[in-house]
């Protein structure tokens, strides 16, 4: 057993792992790509943001 | 952003043989980790890498993170002297294995896959078990949390089957 991965194992959201598994691998990529798409909105945002001042 | 579905339906409706490993199976499996690319082992017969050729070149691969104007060929001589690319494309990131580090190729990988039907079509993806073993044997410190994940996700699936 790894003592570092064990660590980080008690680290992980389990809650967040439940919830993925109620859905279709379909729907956990569709989800991955909202997420990839918000995060690209907030570094537009952030980016304009910087321009501003 | 990477276009997961059209990368998937060009790569399928070109006949292309691949696997889909890395992040992207983690993801479909369950984790949440999030990836940005779409990795996929890819047979590597003649045939096949004349197909796989094919069915991105419409849409411009180029080395990721080369600089541009670089005598990047994309034809299938180009891919039989390789073995490995990390691209970039208009349809965004993807990386083409034709090997990986506790896994081998795509052949020897192909016990280990389960059919997943996702955006009109069936692909094949590296099951979870077999997912962990290969990112434990890439060694890699950015992987870490990605196992941890993966390990916990493996974990709740059995426990929610018992």
């Amino acid at each position: 057993m790894d003592p570092l991965l064990e660590l980080c194992k008690q680290e992980v959201d389990r809650t967040l792992l439940r919830e993925n598994l109620k859905l279709t691998p379909e729907q956990r990529a569709l989800e991955l790509m909202s997420l990839l798409a918000a995060a690209e909105e907030f570094q537009r945002a952030g980016r304009a943001i910087r321009a501003m001042r | 952003m990477t276009d997961f579905p059209r990368l998937l339906e060009v790569l399928s409706r070109g006949g292309v043989k691949f696997i889909i490993v890395g992040g992207f199976a983690g993801t479909l499996h369950g984790s949440s980790v999030p990836t940005r690319d779409l990795d996929i082992v890819y047979s590597r017969d003649s045939g096949n890498v004349r197909r796989l050729v094919e069915a991105l070149a419409a849409h411009a691969p180029y080395l990721r993170g080369a600089p541009p104007g670089l005598p990047f060929l994309w034809d299938p001589a180009t891919v039989e002297k390789g073995l490995n690319f990390t691209l970039t494309s208009k349809l965004g990131a993807i990386d083409l294995l034709g090997e990986i580090a506790g896994g081998g190729d795509y052949e020897r990988l192909l016990p280990d896959t389960v059919l997943v039907q996702i955006f009109g079509v069936e692909c094949l993806c590296l099951k979870l078990e077999t997912l962990i073993k290969v990112k434990r044997a890439a060694g890699r410190t950015k992987d870490l949390l990605a196992v941890a994940d993966l390990e916990a996700l493996k974990e709740e699936r059995d426990q929610s089957r018992d």
